[in-house]
């Protein structure tokens, strides 16, 4: 029977190739940008949907971990019938990527150094800073990097550092500066964020290379040493959360960038680490605010962006996280002795610290094709 | 109604079904590698640039050759622990056979997720594996760290496809005539010369099944490697979602997964040519 076996052969080739399709695809999604998770205010979250503004949920593009309803309590507590999705992302980029392929978020919280290009994607909508009854309370320093074009786009919200964390149990020789990560007694201990413009600064503030404004040489030379990082990479890591639990569990010894969070919690749960100020100084950063252009929900998406704005909600995260808080009234209700550690009660960071700057649409291509070929390589 | 009719109504769905959602997303995939960005007006600009950047990017080559190698030894490991199996429900289990067969297949009804997630518990530094050999004074400190390395990666994903490759080989066993293997028994074969000879050709059209049922979605996989493969772990289907997620390269990240399917399916017609013609010989 020719004919059977001749189908017979073409149903099997294209199973084989429905399969070969299906391979990029694996029946669970990335940890990182993970099923958005849910957070049913939890006021009363039995009430019906429908008395909402627009119908749908309140969709935040957030970093993980930053879906603790104290952050915003205010906004569960006067819209206690609203439901908020949280979609994550892991980089900057990853962020910028997801809006401009047409993801309708109503409120997203990316870092300076990214705003402009947000702005300049027009992806992004101004701020009426008038419906937020926080806002004459932002500290005007922090406000005035969130203008473009005349306008206010971003609302500044937190602000820290980037430094070198390391386990003190475990490492003989502690580092004591960014080119320390290179060092061989750490091989196969080390994780770096999975963010092509982290590494990048990074590599550049170990070769004493200004990053911001490198030479195509420069360039090279940067991505080179990112590759000689390799025998070093553990792993990389996608969200605060699961770098805190590898360091726990005494997997990564030293963090070749941890966000401040990590050291509060690792050091809350009596895990032996420290928190280097490397000798060409620790990264800083302000992420913030803003709503989309896409935006379905705005007025609660401004509610939104009022109850993070709080005093309490910004406490909050300066309690659990360690960061600084754009709320100059947020600082009495923080813990002093972390307000001392951190030196959150002095925001001009940018004066103390390798302050992120702006990248440019060629920069921030630069830096993903170069993750790319440093991931791939040997 | 005669036949050729009703095998054409029954044909029909699944046709426009594979035609809608497959073949048709294929084309657009394809067509895409040929635009020069992802939005606006770079979308409607036609070039070969990306293809040129492709050739000329040797690390994404040598990564889709090396996640090939981590699909083989995926799939032959899976094949190795899924014929005992297989061989085992289909000849000695008896009445109990679909109980155990169901119970192979209880892991699948939990979330992939929390399986791999289980694996890190037991690979890593403090994990499970190594404090069973420290408490059994075998290792004073444990055995350097397993978790996020290649081989984690091929050891979490023959856990996770053994159940799906012992299947066909268990449907092809099941259906071997056993008075073939009494025949062969009689002519005065031992048993391992019975299994050899007669109950392994047989079952060849079921292992092959299995091998590719593990073999094709792992070359592109990317999620295992993205939790349990650390730096030295990252496989090309990585790659392919940094080119959509972060760098909104979608020519780039289409030509790759192109470059992949393509690979794969001309690996698939040598092998299996290959096959076919070995069990001609042997048979």
């Amino acid at each position: 029977m020719p004919t059977r076996t001749g189908f017979a052969r073409a149903a099997f080739l294209l199973f084989a190739l429905a399969l070969a399709a299906c391979g990029s695809a694996p029946p669970a999604q990335n940890q990182a940008q993970a099923p958005a998770a849910t957070a049913v205010p939890p006021a009363e979250p039995s009430a019906p949907a429908a008395a909402m503004a627009s119908g749908g949920p309140l969709i935040v593009l957030e970093w993980a971990g930053y879906e603790d309803p104290g952050l915003w309590q205010p906004f569960a507590d006067e819209h206690p019938q609203a439901k908020v999705d949280f979609s994550f992302f892991a980089d900057n980029a990853e962020a910028l990527t997801k809006l401009q392929s047409g993801f309708a978020a109503d409120v997203v919280h990316p870092c300076s150094d990214y705003w402009k290009l947000f702005v300049d994607a027009g992806l992004m909508q101004p701020i009426d800073t008038a419906r937020l009854r926080h806002w004459p309370d932002v500290r005007e320093s922090l406000a005035k990097e969130g203008q473009f074009n005349g306008q206010q786009y971003f609302i500044p919200w937190d602000w820290g550092y980037e430094s070198i964390l390391y386990r003190t149990d475990k490492v003989t020789t502690p580092p004591t500066s960014w080119a320390d990560l290179w060092r061989p007694e750490y091989a196969g201990r080390v994780a770096i964020q999975d963010s092509g413009s982290v590494a990048y600064i990074v590599a550049g503030l170990a070769l004493g290379i200004d990053p911001w404004n490198a030479t195509a040489e420069q360039s090279e030379a940067i991505k080179q040493k990112l590759i000689e990082l390799k025998p070093n990479l553990l792993n990389y890591w996608s969200d605060s959360t699961s770098l805190t639990q590898q360091i726990a569990a005494g997997d990564v010894w030293v963090a070749g960038n941890a966000w401040s969070d990590a050291y509060i919690t690792l050091q809350g749960d009596g895990v032996p680490v420290e928190y280097i100020t490397p000798k060409e100084g620790r990264l800083g950063w302000l992420c913030g605010f803003g709503i989309p252009a896409s935006a379905q929900n705005l007025d609660l998406a401004y509610a939104y962006i009022d109850a993070t704005l709080a005093p309490e909600s910004m406490a909050y995260m300066s309690n659990t996280n360690g960061y600084g808080a754009a709320n100059a009234k947020a600082l009495e209700l923080t813990d002093e002795t972390l307000v001392a550690a951190m030196q959150l009660d002095q925001p001009n960071i940018i004066d103390r610290t390798v302050f992120y700057q702006a990248v440019s649409a060629e920069q921030n291509e630069l830096f993903n094709s170069m993750w790319a070929e440093v991931k791939a390589a040997p | 109604m005669d036949q050729r009719g009703r095998v054409l109504t029954l044909m029909a769905p699944p046709t426009l079904w594979l035609l809608l959602l497959f073949v048709l997303p294929m084309g657009a995939m394809a067509l895409f590698t040929f635009r020069a960005g992802s939005f606006g007006a770079e979308r409607e600009i036609w070039t070969l640039e990306h293809y040129r950047a492709f050739a000329g990017n040797w690390p994404f080559q040598r990564l889709l050759v090396r996640s090939a190698f981590v699909a083989l030894l995926t799939a032959l490991g899976s094949l190795v622990l899924a014929y005992p199996l297989a061989y085992y429900l289909a000849f000695h289990a008896g009445e109990g056979r679909l109980l155990l067969l169901t119970l192979i297949l209880v892991p699948a009804w939990t979330s992939y997720l929390l399986r791999i997630l289980a694996w890190k518990l037991i690979l890593g530094s403090n994990g499970l594996l190594n404090s069973l050999l420290i408490s059994l004074g075998l290792t004073a400190e444990g055995l350097p760290i397993l978790l996020y390395s290649p081989a984690a990666v091929v050891i979490t994903l023959i856990y996770v496809w053994t159940p799906f490759t012992a299947l066909p080989i268990f449907a092809a066993l099941q259906r071997i005539d056993r008075r073939l293997l009494e025949a062969a028994a009689d002519l005065g074969h031992r048993p391992w010369e019975v299994f050899l000879r007669v109950t392994l050709p047989l079952s060849m059209p079921g292992v092959l099944a299995g091998f590719f049922f593990a073999f094709i979605p792992t070359v592109g996989e990317y999620v295992t490697p993205l939790l349990v493969g650390g730096a030295r772990g990252v496989m090309y289907g990585n790659l392919i979602q940094d080119q959509f997620v972060r760098a909104l390269n979608w020519p780039l990240g289409a030509l790759m997964s192109l470059v992949m399917l393509v690979s794969v399916l001309l690996a698939l017609l040598l092998f299996s040519g290959l096959v076919r013609q070995s069990t001609r010989v042997r048979l």
